[in-house]
């Protein structure tokens, strides 16, 4: 007896574009999916769990490793929320440095979105001419921190180590460069009108929905909604500094795609500004050999490149935290894609993923 | 006019096509290490004073170490192994921060892949056990 | 120049004086000599497809930045000859839900139509295999029996991905075909023949480019989608649909599609050149020489195309062939005929 039947796609966790291990199940209607369901933790590590077994310095490495692609910034927040709570003053220079890195970070994050966009789409080449320029933001990183991937740059009470000589002058050529870089990826990409095509007007994401599921960061930004914890809940230094919140009003893949354009030439701007006062002094402060923590809890966010990013801590007065929580920018931007993804074809899923840009290292934790 | 962004992006790769490489080819040229390159760890016996602070600031004790009494007074600790295991280790640098003698440091050292996990913990320092 | 230019022609009368010493008759003559020319394109195909890879990939690489293969010979060119080794070692797996028959078949079936092709080529002067008169219809139903083997892969192998892949194959070859045809109509009302040979003696003095640019340039994206190649690769749709048809192919069966889509891209070239760009027409070098080169110089063309634009969305291709393609060819070959019409009554 013949029947219909729906078709259950599952797509992942093993498929060429879902960033990582994410699994989506789809039901397609031909070429049109009319249902998608979310399943993660694919990567699960235990990272919250692993942060009650190790003391607070000892946990700063396995902060790089939720957003590897954007570790300084991780590494920033969850120093900056055991200062916040220990009272420690962090010299100038390292805040300086600091803002240096995560803006650094944040631009080679935004590359990789721009990069993974363009493979999902099939436009190969671009995908190496992105990451030729993340390579060169990595050279910085290993340069001053040994690292390429995973820093553990940041300490409490400053960074590990002050920048080398001629790190100054290298990151300067870089700021120069970039923009005449990103021109390329313009005219290759972004005008491309099969790109266009494939990304003006699928998945748009309306501003009140974002609010409601909680998304950050560019996602949220593109949606139209000025949001951006730098400019709302100034942490470190970033109120000395002069940059614009740049915002799109579409909220659909391509406003996401240009969005973080935007944001990487703010980011070279913070980072001009911040070479040029860079103050000279000490790196790291005063902090205690055993860093012991007085018991109370502590909510901290920074903005990381996927949106804000909150280190929620409880301390019993050890030596290890009693619970840490981390709120995720691409775990909570993940919730929307659902009801994105609805009612598209099956390639614009794959184009609204690749403008969520989630990491699914910290999606899974 | 629609079909321009076809054009120029067809001059972008077509300009990159007669472009020179960027990449390098790998084992026959060696990669420019920075000095603060994060490779292997090295170890320097000497001047090791047991103190164990690298073994607690590792976290996720890779690092072993035992130790004797002996020296002049026979109060002196002398360090007897040192043994790293690889197959945890992070290359974070912490344990290098912690050492207040200044033993431990990063190689250029990179190319140490195996093709069993035993192989990959290593052994810095043994005491010669005197017949 | 003149040996050169008379190599393989003289190589198969030499046969054919060799073989009238032994006094055979003359039926058999022809039967030797015809298989002696297929055995020579299978050679030609699979040498072709050997340079094809390597070169797609040196493309690919330089384009991008880095030198692509180059470990293997000079410059990397036995790395595809050391590749199909390895796929020839490979565990020839089949899905044990796969419809095995089907399964197997298709393969072969996307291979034979591609080989096919090359019967009605002019490959130089004096060169075509078999000079049919109706050439360039036999080359476009050949073609779309591709489709077929398409599908039954995608159906065969029982795999949801690979279902949606023969699907849009289905679709996408379907409409394409009709633009394709469209487009060269043109140039045979200027002919009045079907005969390859015969559209390339017309080009003696003006290759019909110049005459018919606009249906080159439906020839060339009809052509791209037909062959599945980037951007209109959907079928594979590497992104979305893991490898599309061919996901549950292996070894040397998943090779059998590779080599097939590059003995297409040959010889969609080889029309394309025996349309549009005169033929072995050329001066100084010998015309066969003449030929490879205009092919390859298409070839080049297709895969920079498939290294720079992001893939096309399934709907959006149907849309670009029937409400774009289509018109355009149909408003084309209005044109064609009026100027014809016109160019007579000049003529008088």
């Amino acid at each position: 007896m013949p029947r219909t039947q729906e078709l259950n796609l599952n797509m992942g966790p093993q498929h060429p574009s879902t960033h990582g291990v994410f699994r989506c199940v789809i039901t397609p209607d031909g070429e049109t999916v009319t249902r998608v369901e979310n399943h993660i933790g694919y990567l699960h590590r235990g990272i919250e769990k692993i942060a009650e077994s190790k003391t607070y310095p000892q946990f700063i490495p396995y902060t790089d490793r939720m957003d590897y692609l954007c570790s300084m910034v991780y590494n920033q927040g969850y120093v900056e929320t055991i200062e916040k709570m220990l009272g420690i003053e962090v010299p100038e220079r390292a805040e300086y440095i600091r803002v240096i890195m995560a803006e650094l970070s944040r631009i080679a994050s935004h590359l990789v979105m721009v990069a993974t966009m363009a493979i999902d789409l099939a436009g190969t080449s671009n995908w190496m001419y992105c990451f030729r320029e993340r390579e060169k933001i990595l050279d910085l990183f290993e340069m001053t921190c040994g690292s390429r991937m995973t820093f553990s740059y940041m300490r409490i009470g400053g960074v590990a180590e002050d920048l080398p000589e001629e790190f100054i002058p290298a990151c300067r050529k870089f700021i120069n460069e970039f923009p005449e870089k990103m021109n390329e990826v313009h005219e290759l990409l972004t005008g491309n009108e099969i790109f266009q095509a494939r990304t003006k007007g699928i998945g748009i994401l309306p501003p009140d929905m974002a609010v409601a599921y909680g998304v950050t960061g560019p996602n949220l930004r593109a949606s139209g909604v000025p949001y951006d914890v730098r400019k709302n809940q100034p942490y470190s230094i970033y109120d000395r500094f002069d940059f614009k919140l740049p915002v799109r009003f579409n909220g659909d893949c391509f406003d996401r795609y240009l969005l973080r354009f935007d944001e990487m030439e703010q980011s070279c701007r913070i980072i001009e500004q911040a070479l040029d006062s860079l103050p000279e002094g000490e790196i790291k402060g005063k902090v205690p050999k055993m860093i012991k923590i007085p018991p109370g809890e502590i909510y901290h966010q920074v903005e990381s490149s996927k949106g804000a990013l909150g280190f929620f801590l409880v301390s019993d007065g050890s030596n290890k935290p009693y619970r840490l929580h981390v709120r995720g920018p691409s775990f909570v931007n993940m919730g929307v894609f659902p009801e994105l993804a609805k009612g598209w074809k099956i390639q614009d899923v794959i184009s609204i993923l690749a403008s969520l840009d989630p990491v699914l290292g910290e999606v899974d934790r | 006019m629609y079909g321009e962004g076809l054009i120029k992006g067809l001059r972008v790769t077509l300009k990159h096509f007669f472009g020179p490489h960027l990449t390098q080819y790998y084992p026959e040229e060696r990669p420019i290490l920075p000095p603060r390159f994060h490779g292997f760890l090295a170890f320097d016996p000497e001047n090791c004073i047991v103190c164990g602070l690298c073994q607690t600031a590792c976290p996720n004790r890779v690092i072993s170490l035992k130790s004797e009494k002996g020296g002049e007074d026979g109060k002196k600790r002398i360090l007897t192994e040192y043994v790293l295991d690889f197959r945890y280790c992070m290359f974070c640098g912490l344990c290098i921060e912690a050492c207040p003698k200044g033993c431990l440091k990063f190689t250029h050292e990179f190319e140490k892949a195996t093709y069993h996990p035993d192989e990959i913990s290593q052994v810095m320092f043994r005491k010669k056990v005197e017949e | 120049m003149e040996l050169l230019e008379r190599l393989f022609v003289n190589i198969a009368g030499l046969a054919r004086t060799l073989m009238a010493g032994w006094s055979l008759p003359n039926s058999i003559i022809e039967l030797v000599v015809l298989i002696l020319g297929i055995i020579a394109i299978i050679g030609l195909i699979i040498v072709d497809a050997i340079i094809l890879v390597w070169l797609e990939r040196k493309i690919a690489g330089f384009i991008q930045e880095r030198p692509g293969p180059n470990r293997l010979g000079p410059a990397g060119v036995f790395q595809t000859i050391a590749d199909t080794f390895k796929l020839l070692g490979k565990e020839d797996v089949i899905p044990r839900s796969a419809d095995r028959w089907v399964f197997r078949l298709a393969p072969p079936l996307v291979f034979v139509p591609a080989i096919m092709l090359y019967a009605v080529i002019p490959f130089g002067k004096d060169m075509v295999p078999v000079d049919l008169n109706v050439g360039l219809f036999y080359c476009f139903s050949i073609a779309s029996l591709g489709t077929m083997s398409f599908l039954m892969a995608g159906w065969g192998s029982h795999n949801k991905y690979s279902l949606l892949g023969g699907m849009r194959t289905v679709a996408q070859m379907i409409s394409y075909e009709i633009p394709l045809l469209l487009s060269v109509l043109g140039v045979v009302m200027i002919v009045g023949s079907l005969n390859l040979s015969d559209i390339v003696a017309a080009q003696k003095n003006v290759w019909f480019i110049i005459i018919q640019p606009v249906a080159f340039i439906i020839y060339l994206i009809a052509a791209t989608a037909e062959l599945n190649r980037g951007p209109f690769d959907l079928p594979e749709g590497e992104q979305e649909l893991v490898a599309g048809v061919y996901t549950e192919f292996s070894g040397m069966r998943w090779a059998l599609f590779f080599l097939a889509e590059y003995t297409n891209m040959v010889a969609t070239a080889a029309i394309a050149v025996t349309l549009f760009f005169g033929g072995w027409h050329g001066p100084w070098l010998p015309s066969w020489m003449w030929f490879f080169l205009k092919v390859y110089l298409i070839i080049f063309f297709f895969m920079v195309i498939k290294w720079t634009y992001p893939r096309i969305r399934v709907d959006h291709l149907m849309h670009f062939g029937w409400k774009f393609l289509i018109p355009l060819s149909l408003a084309n070959l209005l044109l064609t005929g009026v100027g014809i019409e016109i160019y007579r009554f000049m003529r008088g």
